[in-house]
C-alpha cells in the first residue's frame, strides 16, 4: 500500500498556507509523528516535500533530488541479519534521528516487538530479560542505543588511561559476556541516535583542512584523500557517509556479508540530499513566509549557502530575524528574534570546555552560542565540533550529583599515566558516565569530547544532548544557563527555547 | 589537595628546575616568570595579568586559535617569557611586549582568580591580526621554523597553514629534499632558575610535524629527519625559540 500522506505533497512549495491547507485533507496528516512510522520494508513513495506534526508545530523535509520510493531501497529495506533498517532509528518524521514520544509509542504498539527494542543494541544489557519494559528503559526513557567499543581503542593500544568501572545500573559493563572483562572487552555507553537529515553542513569539512582541536591534520577520506569534517558522529570514529553505513550494518543491523557498492550508492545518496526544518509553529503559526526570516524552513536549509562560516554580526548562523523585532511582528516572532539575539550576541564565560578553551582561546573565554553553534544554516561546529562541554563528567554532567539519587548511566573512572598530558580541566583521575571520543583515542585530553550537533528539526526529536538527558529545549538552555552561569531571566530562557524550536 | 600533590610530582617529572651556580641575570626590562594568570573583566573584552614579585603586568586581551596571541588559562599556571614595555598601564597592569605565553599542562585549581569590571578600566582596543610571529618564521620560500610553547608539540594554526604553504613550495620549485630538525628547550627565569623540557619533546615535535607533512602529501623519501637531543644553554631573552622545529627545503 503506497503511503498517502508522502504523496501527496509533491507538486506543492513549502511556501505557506497552500501546503499545511494541502497536507490537511490527507487523512493522518495532523497526527502525531509516531503515525507516520515507516517500518522496515515498507511500500512508499516519500515525496519530494513532507511535513509531519511534531512537538511544536509541524517540521517540514525535503527530499532535494525528488520523490523516493522506499521499496528495494537499502536505507529502508532490512539489508542485514535481523529486522533493522537504517530508517529504524531515522525516521524523516522525527528529522531523521528518533524521538521518545515515537519510541514509547512504538513499545506500545508493538509490545516491544518492534526492531528497534533488539537486544543488542535496543536494550540496556543485551543479558536481560528482553520481554520486559524496563529492559529498555534507556531507550524508551531517554532515546538511548547502547554503544559498545572495543577497550583497548582499536586505533591505540596503548591509551593513555586506565579504565574501572564505578556503577554500572544495567549490569552491561560487568556482564561477563558483553562487559570489560569479557573475551571481547568492551565499554558500553549510552547515546542518541543523530539527525541524518542537512548532512552537507555536518560533512563539509575545514576549508584549511586543519584540525585546530588537535594541532594537527584533518583525518582523510579513504575513498577521497580529501579531509574529513570528523563531526558526522558523536565520537567521530566514523568520518563519512560510506564508513558510517558500513558500521551501522554490522552493528545494528548485525549484517554479514557487507554492502555492496550499489547498496552504499543508493544509502549515502539517500542521506545526503534529505533536508529538515521547522514549517509551521503551533504559537507562532507559518514560519516561511515573504519578508520573513530567510533561514527558516527546508527549502533554507536546502539551498547552497555561499559561506559555511557564520559572523554574528554580518552574517548569523540561521540568517536575520531582525523583521520579527518590529511592532508588527506578533508576540511569539518578537520573542523568537529576542531569543536569536540572545544566541547571537549575549556574551558569557565558557569556561574549562576542554577543545575550546584549551586550544587558544583563553580559559574561559567570552563567548556566545553562536561562536560554537557556527555553521551556517544548521549551527553545528564547523571546525571539528568534539569538545567535553561537561556533559558527561563528573562534576558538570548531566546526571544526579547525590549517589542515593542513583544514575541510570554507567559511571567509569579513568586514571591517566603520569606521563600523559592529563585533562586539561580535570587532571588525570576523572569520573564520566561516557568518555566520548577517548574511547576511540585513548587520549586522556579527549575524555568527554562529544560532537557538538546541529540545531534544525529539534522539536521533532527530543530528547537532547548525546545522551538525551534534556526532556526539552528548557533544559537545554537551563543546563547551558548553569553551567556557565549566564543569568538568563525566565523570559530570556523561553525566548531562546522559541528561537531554538522554530529551526 | 589531592590535585595540587599529583600536579607537584607531573610538574617534577616533565620538567627539571635547576637552580644556577651562579645565578645568570637578565637585562632589566625582561620578566620571566611562572604565575597563576588573572582574568579582569570590563566592559568589552577581558583583560589578562599576572603577578611577579609584587607588580602586575598586563599580558594580552583577545585571542584565538588563529591569532598571534593565546590567552592563558585559569586553572593552570602560565609561563611568561616578556619584556617590558614603554608607555602607561593596560587594565592596571605593566605592559610586556614582545611576550609569550605557555600554559602548563597539569592542572592548577588555586589558580583561579577573575576579577570584576571596573569603572575605568578598559581592555585595549582589539588590534588587527598581526603577522603569528610566535608561532613561524618564514625569512625565505623554503625555509620555515616553527615555535612550540613550553613543554607542549600543540601545533598552531598559522604553523599549520605554514606547513602547507612549505609543502607547495617543496612542489612548485622541484626540490629534492627537505631537511627537518626538531628541538626541546629550556627557560631561564628572572630568579635564576632554570626550567628545561622533557627529554622527549624534541621527537614529540618532529613526529607531529612528519605526520602533517606526509599528510599534505610529501613522500617519506624526500623527508630527512632528526631531532637535536641537545638543550641549548639559556639566555632568558631568546628561550622561546628554542622550543622548535626547523624545515629546510633543499633543491
Amino acid at each position: 500500500m503506497k503511503y498517502s500522506v508522502a504523496v501527496a505533497t509533491t507538486a506543492l512549495a513549502f511556501t505557506g498556507l497552500l501546503l499545511i491547507n494541502a497536507q490537511d485533507k490527507v487523512p493522518g496528516a495532523n497526527a502525531p509523528a509516531s503515525k507516520h512510522w515507516i517500518e522496515p520494508g515498507a511500500d512508499l513513495v516519500l515525496a519530494k516535500e513532507m511535513s509531519y506534526s511534531d512537538s511544536t508545530g509541524r517540521l517540514g523535509v525535503i527530499n532535494a533530488q525528488g520523490s523516493i520510493a522506499t521499496k528495494g531501497h537499502p536505507f529502508f529495506e532490512t539489508i542485514g541479519s535481523n529486522a533493522r533498517a537504517c530508517v529504524s532509528c531515522h525516521q524523516p518524521a522525527n528529522s531523521m534521528s528518533l524521538s521518545t514520544e515515537t519510541i514509547e509509542e512504538r513499545w506500545k504498539a508493538t509490545g516491544g516487538k518492534d526492531p528497534v527494542f533488539l537486544a543488542i543494541d535496543g536494550s540496556d544489557n543485551p543479558a536481560l530479560p528482553q520481554d520486559l519494559e524496563s529492559s529498555h528503559s534507556l531507550l524508551i526513557k531517554r532515546g538511548l542505543f547502547r554503544v559498545g567499543l572495543p577497550w583497548p581503542p582499536a586505533a591505540n593500544a596503548n591509551p593513555e588511561f586506565t579504565i574501572e568501572v564505578v556503577t554500572d545500573p544495567s549490569g552491561v559493563n560487568r556482564d561477563p559476556q558483553w562487559g570489560l572483562k569479557s573475551a571481547h572487552p568492551a565499554i558500553s555507553v549510552f547515546r542518541r541516535p543523530r539527525s541524518a537529515a542537512n548532512l552537507k553542513y555536518v560533512l563539509a569539512p575545514d576549508e584549511t583542512g586543519f584540525n585546530v582541536k588537535r594541532g594537527t591534520l584533518l583525518d582523510r577520506d579513504p575513498d577521497t584523500g580529501l579531509p574529513e569534517s570528523m563531526n558526522l558522529m558523536a565520537d567521530a570514529r566514523a568520518g563519512t557517509l560510506r564508513i558510517q553505513a558500513e558500521s551501522a550494518y554490522h552493528d545494528h543491523q548485525a549484517g554479514k556479508k557487507g554492502l555492496t557498492k550499489e547498496q552504499i550508492a543508493q544509502i549515502t545518496g539517500y542521506e545526503s540530499q534529505v533536508y529538515s526544518a521547522q514549517l509551521w509553529d503551533t504559537e507562532g503559526g507559518e514560519l516561511v513566509l515573504p519578508g520573513g526570516p530567510t533561514g527558516l524552513g527546508p527549502v533554507a536549509v536546502s539551498g547552497e549557502p555561499g559561506t559555511l562560516l557564520s559572523n554574528s554580526a554580518s552574517n548569523p548562523v540561521f540568517r536575520s530575524f531582525e523583521m520579527w523585532n518590529s511592532e508588527g511582528a506578533t508576540a511569539f516572532q518578537r520573542s523568537v528574534a529576542r531569543g536569536a539575539d540572545i544566541f547571537n550576541k549575549r556574551s558569557f564565560w565558557v569556561r574549562n570546555v576542554a577543545h575550546f578553551t584549551s586550544i587558544g582561546t583563553g580559559n574561559p573565554a567570552k563567548r556566545t552560542c553562536s561562536t560554537c553553534h557556527n555553521t551556517i544554516l544548521a549551527g553545528n561546529d564547523h571546525a571539528p565540533g568534539w569538545m567535553d562541554l561537561g556533559t558527561t563528567n563528573y562534576p558538570t554532567w548531566t546526571e544526579p550529583k547525590v549517589g542515593e539519587q542513583g544514575s541510570v548511566l554507567p559511571v567509569f573512572r579513568l586514571t591517566c599515566r603520569s606521563d600523559a598530558r592529563p585533562h586539561p580541566y580535570l587532571g588525570r583521575v576523572i569520573y564520566t558516565s561516557d568518555p566520548g571520543r577517548a574511547l576511540i583515542t585513548g587520549q586522556c585530553a579527549d575524555i568527554g569530547a562529544i560532537t557538538a550537533q546541529q540545531l534544525r528539526g529539534l522539536a521533532a526529536r527530543a530528547p537532547y544532548f548525546a545522551n538525551g538527558s534534556a526532556k526539552n529545549l528548557m533544559e537545554v538552555v537551563d543546563y547551558y544557563d548553569r553551567r556557565f552561569d549566564i543569568r538568563l531571566s525566565a523570559q530570556e530562557k523561553q525566548d531562546l527555547v522559541n528561537f531554538l524550536r522554530v529551526l | 589537595m589531592r590535585a595540587l600533590l599529583w600536579s607537584a610530582i607531573a610538574w617534577l617529572l616533565v620538567t627539571q628546575l635547576v637552580a644556577q651556580s651562579p645565578p645568570q641575570s637578565l637585562p632589566t626590562d625582561r620578566r620571566n616568570f611562572v604565575a597563576c594568570p588573572i582574568l579582569r573583566d570590563t566592559r568589552t573584552n577581558p583583560c589578562w595579568l599576572a603577578q611577579y614579585k609584587g607588580e602586575t603586568y598586563f599580558l594580552g586581551s583577545l585571542g584565538g586559535v588563529s591569532d598571534n596571541f593565546h590567552p592563558p588559562q585559569l586553572e593552570h599556571e602560565v609561563l611568561v617569557e616578556g619584556t617590558v614595555a614603554t608607555g602607561p598601564r593596560v587594565c592596571g597592569g605593566i605592559r610586556l611586549n614582545p611576550v609569550k605565553l605557555s600554559v602548563l599542562g597539569e592542572i592548577a585549581p588555586a589558580c583561579n582568580a577573575v576579577l570584576p569590571s571596573e569603572d575605568g578600566i578598559d581592555a585595549p582596543a582589539p588590534q588587527p591580526r598581526g603577522k603569528p610571529d610566535s608561532w613561524v618564521k618564514t625569512d625565505e620560500p623554503g625555509s620555515l621554523t616553527i615555535f612550540f610553547e613550553f613543554g607542549d608539540d600543540f601545533m598552531s594554526v598559522p604553523a599549520g597553514n605554514a606547513l602547507k604553504d612549505l609543502v607547495k613550495h617543496f612542489t612548485s620549485s622541484g626540490a629534492t629534499r627537505i631537511e627537518v630538525e626538531a628541538f626541546r628547550g629550556a627557560t631561564l627565569l628572572s630568579d635564576g632558575n632554570v626550567l628545561t623540557e622533557h627529554a622527549l619533546l624534541a621527537q614529540e615535535r618532529l613526529a607531529k610535524v612528519l605526520v602533517i607533512l606526509k599528510g599534505l602529501g610529501l613522500p617519506e623519501r624526500v623527508i630527512n629527519a632528526r631531532t637535536s637531543e641537545a638543550v641549548p644553554k639559556p639566555d632568558g631573552v631568546n628561550d622561546q625559540r628554542s622550543r622548535r622545529v626547523v624545515l629546510k627545503v633543499q633543491q
